[in-house]
């Protein structure tokens, strides 16, 4: 009576599995099909944000042209907006000088710091250097900004003899420290990626650990390394809140490295807050947020570009 | 039986009871529907900030349906974004309606003072300058007085620190001691920066740098010059003594109405201008 009953119920239930295995395939079907129209709609999302974001700023900011000449707003240094002067080739060329020097620093610090990680270093400390790196980059920028402010500044006075020594330098070593572990995870990534063979093949025909990380490691991670710099750079181009903090903020040039000067986004943040909505002065800030915008989609495209064959 | 008998008269009274705080309610909630509601927007000037913020948590518990949303960027965020509607009232450390220091008038707007702002010009606290003439700060954010030595301090190089174009505390600095002088917006001893804090810090940091701000947030490393003779303090600023000191306006677009106008009444009450007004170190109005 009981295997029975037991028998029994177990039939039903097959039966009722299989109806539900019906059900559940067309339910699947659904949501199958639900969770792609969400993803597509996502994706969608993203791309018109951004291209809302782009048109948006370069509307705006061409309305600039209207009352300044295109030569003047890129060739003219002479920055005074209450009295009708918008040059802004001191902020323009302060963006590109800073990113450069900061680049300069930068690179070759962290490319050895990647080597020593992905080569040298004992494999406990290479986890404890990584998740360190993670750490850092993880770190807000007015952090740094703070701690530029408060010890770099009285630091460079000191040793340069500057009275105030807000300016590029103080820019470029908080920088530099803010993109150190950008640069060199990815570059550390890349020279891991390297197939052993190459390194055995290196050695086989005698060469020495430095010959085979100069003459094979380094050409061959080429492009993750540059990738990395890259990445670095378009952080060093928009980085504002840090900057802001230690370089003084003048409209003018600061090529000895110790003169307060400006740069796009240090200005941009200092001024966009005061100015009125409808002036040619919110349009030539609007302008050099579309400058940054346009330089760093340079940059992306470069990477992109730059990519071995065959990857995606 | 007897069991039913309780339920009933358990019944009974709750019955009762949930009908009587009920009716209660109802009552409460009638009082309160005589009570102000509404929500108040402030955005505006940072320096005024502590002072709205105080008088907004204070109408709250007064007029509990009130909602008030408090926000400070810059002054004259203020006028701008009472006159785009995007706030109800304005804070602005000067009179938005005539145009000061570069800036338009906004006609459209009315504008409310609401309290006396001390300011001060400061230095490090170990300058051994004590005192400066008007005259002597004009020289120095001109350009012309470049070494403390020239007045009466160390052997070293003036650092001047300005704060950016559109803060409050600039205007006002502009109005009352630069007078119409130029600034010399450039060199390697100039700086400018965005906020009163991060002012306080430049000079706090730098021992050859002079800058100002509010009198509220002299303490600690730096300290407050006397301007000719007169010493920074709220008692020298409320007798018109010291000259160094700002109004700040509340602006509403038109006459102010309803809950705005409630608010602005209790900001300009004795109780708020003699009470918290003060602890805040502004000075009353009234």
């Amino acid at each position: 009576m009981e295997r029975l009953s037991n028998n029994l119920s177990k039939n039903t239930a097959q039966s009722f599995n299989l109806m539900r295995s019906q059900t559940k395939w067309t339910k699947t079907y659904v949501h199958n099909h639900l969770f792609r129209y969400l993803c597509v709609f996502s994706a969608l999302f993203l791309g018109i944000t951004l291209f809302s974001i782009v048109i948006f700023i370069s509307k705006t900011g061409l309305l600039v042209f209207k009352d300044v000449s295109l030569s003047e707003f890129f060739f003219s240094t002479k920055w005074d907006p209450e009295n009708g002067k918008y040059g802004a080739a001191v902020f323009i060329m302060g963006t590109i000088y800073l990113t450069a020097i900061t680049l300069a620093i930068a690179t070759p610090i962290s490319l050895c710091i990647a080597i020593y990680i992905a080569e040298i270093a004992p494999n406990s400390l290479k986890n404890t250097m990584r998740s360190l790196l993670d750490l850092l980059v993880g770190i807000p920028s007015i952090v740094y900004g703070y701690l530029g402010s408060t010890i770099l500044i009285p630091l460079i006075r000191k040793v340069t003899g500057a009275t105030v020594g807000d300016g590029i330098l103080a820019a470029s070593l908080v920088l530099t420290i803010m993109i150190l572990p950008t640069i060199t995870r990815i570059a550390d990534d890349a020279i891991c990626s390297i197939p052993k063979e190459l390194r055995e093949a290196s050695y086989a025909l005698g060469s020495t650990k430095f010959q085979m990380i100069t003459k094979v490691l380094l050409p061959a991670a080429k492009s993750g390394i540059l990738t990395g710099i890259i990445l670095g750079m378009t952080r060093a181009l928009g980085e504002t809140m840090a900057v802001v903090m230690v370089i003084g903020n003048v409209a003018q040039f600061g090529f000895n490295l110790i003169t307060p000067t400006s740069v796009l986004t240090s200005n941009i943040v200092m001024q966009i807050l005061n100015v009125d909505f409808d002036s040619t002065w919110n349009y030539a800030l609007y302008m050099m947020a579309f400058l940054l915008l346009m330089m760093s989609m340079i940059f992306i495209i470069l990477i992109r570009k730059m990519r071995p064959k065959g990857v995606k | 039986m007897k069991l039913k008998a309780l339920f009933k008269s358990i019944a009974a009274v709750a019955l009762s009871s949930a009908l009587l705080i009920g009716s209660s309610f109802a009552a409460n909630h009638q009082a309160n529907a005589e009570q102000m509601s509404g929500k108040i927007v402030i955005a505006g000037s940072t320096a005024l900030l502590p002072l709205t913020q105080q008088a907004a948590k204070e109408f709250k518990k007064l007029n509990p349906k009130v909602k008030i949303v408090v926000s400070g960027t810059s002054s004259i965020a203020g006028p701008q974004s009472v006159s785009k509607g995007v706030a109800t009232i304005g804070a602005c450390d000067w009179d938005a309606t005539r145009s000061v220091g570069g800036f338009k008038a906004y006609s459209d707007l009315k504008a409310y003072k609401i309290a006396k702002i001390p300011f001060a010009v400061i230095v490090n606290k170990d300058n051994p300058v004590n005192n400066l003439s008007i005259k002597q700060i004009q020289d120095i954010y001109a350009g012309k007085i470049t070494n403390w030595k020239q007045v009466g301090g160390k052997d070293e190089e003036i650092v001047v620190v300005n704060r950016v174009k559109g803060s409050g505390t600039r205007v006002n600095f502009e109005d009352k001691i630069l007078n119409g002088v130029d600034i010399k917006t450039s060199g390697d001893n100039y700086i400018e920066v965005g906020k009163s804090g991060d002012m306080v810090n430049k000079v706090k940091s730098n021992p050859n740098a002079i800058g100002f701000a509010d009198l509220a947030y002299v303490k600690g490393d730096i300290k407050a010059v006397s301007i000719n003779g007169v010493q920074a303090s709220t008692a020298n600023a409320a007798s018109g003594k010291y000259v160094f000191y700002g109004y700040g306006y509340l602006l509403t677009k038109g006459e102010a109405k309803g809950v705005d106008k409630a608010f602005i009444d209790y900001m300009l009450s004795k109780k708020f201008q003699n009470g918290s007004l003060k602890k805040l170190k502004f000075i009353p109005v009234k």
